[in-house]
């Protein structure tokens, strides 16, 4: 069911590392994305509620979120229809996250503006990948 | 009748009339209102799973939490199942503050056939002030079959835990050899109990 949409980015990273939101409000699970992400190159922001996501990417530009959906304060797909609303901020590409593998989460997801949907829990590997391919990031 | 602030009870009936008014301002001030009356918990229960307001979800699930019962607790335990997650994060969170209540209910949750109602149970132990709580967590991490379940324990654990988790967490360890994630989420939380 992960699928990448075809929402266009084309943000010029040359000579910069591709920065990141995470968006989730669970510790550890930051801490994991941070270690990950970190160690692929992109420079890692953390907010613990989409409430707190949704003022960061108000005011910071990134190339990717990443974003959990169960989230308190305000839900990932809250939080995804809100940045797609803002024409500011709304072409920022979107991972977004679920302990559901099954369809329903991921066809919410992309309905709120997702451009993948991963399921927990997610390899170093596939997230890397993903979040290069989804932020348009070259490897070298 | 009057309450010790002097504060004039509403008639139940009346109350129960304005929960389902047009406006939500007046729904809300009835919603206020009811916590005076313990009768008035089922009805508020069920006005909670129609209300579209968000104002008047918060304050019908603080005068639940007033009129807090086991019954209560069920009735809110219901929406973990719920697709609309601003009223499932909020009956999880109403329940987090009704340990004595969802106590009777929790083994019941987290042996649900739906892994994703036993992650809900577990983020409610994680924040429930219940001397069994972190028992409860271990227990799921020495059983639960879904690794998500098992990690939301640890997480939780991480907060809670005790020294004695520790033999769980490293048997767990063992269980998800070579999931980088479980691997990570264990050191942590591990870190955290030993209070490094």
């Amino acid at each position: 069911m992960n699928k990448p949409l075809a929402r266009g980015h084309d943000s010029d990273m040359r000579g910069r590392r591709p920065r990141v939101l995470v968006v989730d409000d669970g510790i550890t699970m930051r801490m994991f994305y941070r270690s990950v992400l970190e160690a692929a190159g992109f420079l890692v922001e953390e907010a613990a509620n989409g409430m707190e996501g949704y003022e960061k990417v108000l005011t910071q530009a990134f190339d990717l979120m990443i974003v959990d959906i169960n989230m308190p304060k305000l839900d990932g797909y809250a939080l995804m229809q809100l940045i797609r609303g803002e024409p500011a901020v709304r072409g920022v590409p979107a991972v977004m996250i679920s302990t559901e593998a099954g369809d329903r989460d991921a066809a919410k997801a992309y309905e709120a503006g997702a451009n993948f949907y991963l399921v927990k829990p997610i390899p170093p590997d596939e997230l890397t990948e993903v979040a290069r391919l989804v932020a348009g990031v070259t490897v070298p | 009748m009057l309450t010790t602030a002097e504060t004039p009870v509403r008639d139940l009936a009346a109350l129960l009339d304005d929960l389902s008014a047009a406006e939500p301002s007046v729904r809300r001030a009835a919603a206020r209102d009811l916590a005076a009356h313990p009768e008035a918990a089922m009805p508020a229960c069920d006005r909670l799973e129609i209300e579209a307001s968000p104002s008047v979800r918060a304050v019908l699930l603080t005068t639940l939490i007033h009129l807090q019962s086991p019954a209560v607790a069920v009735r809110l335990a219901a929406h973990l199942r719920s697709e609309d997650v601003p009223l499932r994060n909020a009956a999880i969170e109403a329940l987090q503050e009704m340990p004595d209540a969802i106590a009777p209910h929790l083994q019941d949750l987290l042996a649900d056939e739906d892994s994703d109602v036993r992650i809900f149970a577990v983020n409610i132990l994680g924040a429930l002030r219940h001397a069994q709580a972190p028992e409860w967590l271990a227990e799921v991490v020495r059983s639960d079959p879904h690794i998500n379940v098992c990690a939301a324990a640890v997480d939780a654990l991480a907060e809670i835990g005790s020294l004695e988790t520790l033999i769980d967490l490293e048997n767990l360890r063992r269980r998800y050899d070579g999931n980088a994630f479980m691997e990570f989420a264990i050191d942590a939380a591990m870190r955290r109990i030993e209070g490094q």
